[in-house]
């Protein structure tokens, strides 16, 4: 098992987000978190990932947690091969200038223009590129599809394979078109 | 222990490249020295021994404004996340942020040193043991900001919050760094000032290792 959570549970202030919930991944295994905004997937992709400590409840992570989050974060005065690059050196890693051109080209980013001229979308893309290159043994996913282009969306379905490969997936979404693809479907219900 | 390196000079390339602080904290140095050369002038004696306590006092002003830049650059662009996502424990995140601000103080602190010689007539005879007290109060101030700019990190109002928590904890350090410019100043012998720079030695070890023992569970959410 990758992930193996039992009776978690989230509180912000008096509210209630995530309550006894049990959930598990399997190496090679792909889940999508599904349900109704503000129902916590993206709370409980949070608490897996290790940024977010939970009320109570136990988690046991067996490998490195990667998570592409919604919409995501990179430094605006950087280029892509530049948030790349530190971004693999504080993960401990020596990467390369042609892997990290390599990396950018396979999602079809440019190089060196500064993110400050990025979309959503292509900072989506920078964010898989990164994700591909750290390869991390789980794989969690907030709402990856939201914003890309069709040809984006190609790409994140090569990529969630590529990670099946490596290790185990979740992902959340509101898009329906991912769930026959996924092994198994999490409904998650208000608290 | 790379990383640590590799954190300190991305946020220095971020900072000169947005040179939203750095600039403002050479700005109201430069408009402050100059206000107060104004204020204690003409009389060289005059400007001469005040020039001690209008170099710390300016430095920890300019430091309070520096402060916030070592976790409001991940917040400006919301990449903290990633800093926490990095595997491992948590302590090389202080001490990468502590490097930097502590290079972005040791910066401003030389353009001081520069400025207060030609406008308070500060001697730089001794210009070792301004150094080394330079380096070792920025230390001391750097590893109390740093480890309250990522408390405060995600919080409202934390710009008016920092001074506030900061400045109590760095008296010491500003204390013993005034006293001891203040005796170099005087030409009197640096083995009469030791106590000084041995106190200065002591919060520096204190505040690192507190902060960096303490940092790691303050960032968990």
């Amino acid at each position: 098992m990758l992930i193996e959570a039992q009776a978690v549970a989230k509180r912000y202030g008096r509210d209630w987000v995530l309550k006894n919930l049990d959930f598990c991944l399997a190496r090679g295994e792909t889940v999508a978190l599904v349900g109704p905004n503000g129902v916590g997937k993206t709370t409980l992709l949070r608490v897996l990932a290790g940024l977010v400590r939970p009320t109570s409840g136990t988690i046991k992570i067996h490998g490195r947690a990667g998570f592409l989050a919604n919409p995501p974060a990179f430094h605006r005065h950087f280029s892509g091969t530049e948030n790349l690059l530190f971004s693999l050196r504080l993960d401990g890693l020596v990467p390369d200038r042609t892997q990290i051109h390599q990396a950018l080209d396979q999602v079809g980013l440019p190089h060196d223009k500064p993110l400050l001229s990025y979309s959503s979308g292509m900072r989506k893309r920078l964010a898989m590129a990164r994700l591909r290159l750290q390869c991390p043994d789980i794989w969690l996913l907030d709402e990856p599809e939201a914003t890309l282009d069709s040809q984006g969306r190609n790409l994140l379905e090569s990529l969630v394979q590529e990670a099946r490969g490596i290790g185990g997936v979740v992902i959340a979404t509101h898009d329906q078109t991912w769930l026959s693809r996924m092994d198994r479907v999490v409904q998650l219900r208000p608290v | 222990m790379q990383r640590i390196f590799w954190l300190a000079w991305r946020d220095l390339v971020l900072e000169f490249r947005g040179r939203t602080g750095i600039l403002s904290a050479l700005f109201f140095l430069a408009v402050m020295l100059f206000i107060l050369a104004m204020a204690f002038g003409p009389n060289p004696q005059d400007l001469q021994k005040a020039a001690p306590g209008v170099l710390w006092v300016a430095l920890a002003f300019a430091g309070s404004l520096l402060a916030g830049r070592a976790f409001g650059l991940e917040v400006e662009d919301g990449t903290l996340d990633d800093l926490l996502l990095t595997p491992g424990s948590r302590e090389w995140i202080y001490f990468g942020k502590l490097l930097f601000q502590f290079s972005l103080l040791v910066l401003v602190g030389l353009a001081l040193l520069v400025l207060t010689a030609g406008l308070f007539y500060l001697p730089l005879q001794n210009l070792g043991w301004f150094m080394l007290v330079l380096l070792l109060g920025s230390l001391g101030y750097a590893a109390i900001s740093t480890f309250y700019a990522g408390m405060l990190a995600r919080l409202r109002g934390r710009e008016v919050l920092l001074p506030l928590l900061l400045f109590p904890l760095v008296i010491p350090v500003v204390l013993a760094a005034v006293r001891f410019t203040q005796g170099l100043a005087e030409g009197i012998p640096v083995g009469e000032l030791a106590d000084w720079l041995r106190l200065l030695l002591v919060f520096d070890i204190l505040y690192v290792t507190v902060c960096a023992l303490i940092f790691p569970y303050m960032l968990e959410g």
